[in-house]
């Protein structure tokens, strides 16, 4: 293999090492990519969305039949990697607590959790390719 | 995690300004790389959500569940 293959072979295993890291845990990517200090403000934030989303017994969401939107929701919620696994096997009550009264808070903390690492796992794949500075 | 929750707001406007920060903090790092421009983003997002959850909550306020 030519040399320019090999580069092109790294930069390819790096860009999927970020992606998969950045899921796993939030800000892990920016860390594998050296952006330190974002990945500790992405880890922060990103964390504490979640387990205030959790605090407040919003709804770790599943796929439900007949229910099209939970697949979405199921997707979204899942974008917090190893937090999201950790949080269904640790939980009491992984299904929230329709009656409380931050119910619905507690959902959108947990969704808008999922997304922003979505989000960044999105970003580490654009540093890594190169496409932002 | 008891104890942590006994300390957690169930005042809505708080929970609203919470999210609204972690929101804005995101954005302002992911959209951002200077710090002037994040901080100049982060008071944009922070300003049109708190301000934009408040008119929406206005304007709902004569239709109740």
């Amino acid at each position: 293999m030519s040399a320019a293959g090999a580069a092109s072979g790294d930069a390819r295993r790096t860009r999927w090492v970020a992606v998969v890291l950045a899921w796993l845990f939030p800000g892990l990517g920016h860390f594998y990519l050296s952006r330190r200090r974002s990945a500790v403000v992405y880890a922060v934030v990103v964390t504490v969305t979640f387990l205030l989303g959790l605090s407040f017994q919003g709804r770790l969401y599943t796929v439900e039949a007949g229910q099209p939107l939970s697949i979405l929701a199921t997707f979204a919620v899942a974008g917090t990697g190893l937090l999201n696994l950790a949080a269904r096997v640790l939980s009491d009550n992984p299904g929230g607590a329709v009656l409380a009264v931050t119910y619905e808070y507690g959902c959108a903390y947990l969704l808008t959790a999922g997304l922003m690492n979505l989000l960044l796992m999105l970003d580490a794949w654009d540093i890594a390719v190169g496409r932002k500075p | 995690m008891t104890v942590f929750a006994a300390l957690l707001p169930t005042d809505h406007f708080l929970i609203m300004t919470t999210y609204a920060l972690l929101v804005s903090i995101f954005f302002a790092f992911l959209w951002r790389n200077e710090g002037r421009d994040r901080w100049v983003l982060f008071g944009k997002i922070f300003a049109a959500l708190v301000v934009g959850g408040l008119a929406v909550a206005w304007l709902m306020y004569p239709f109740p569940a």
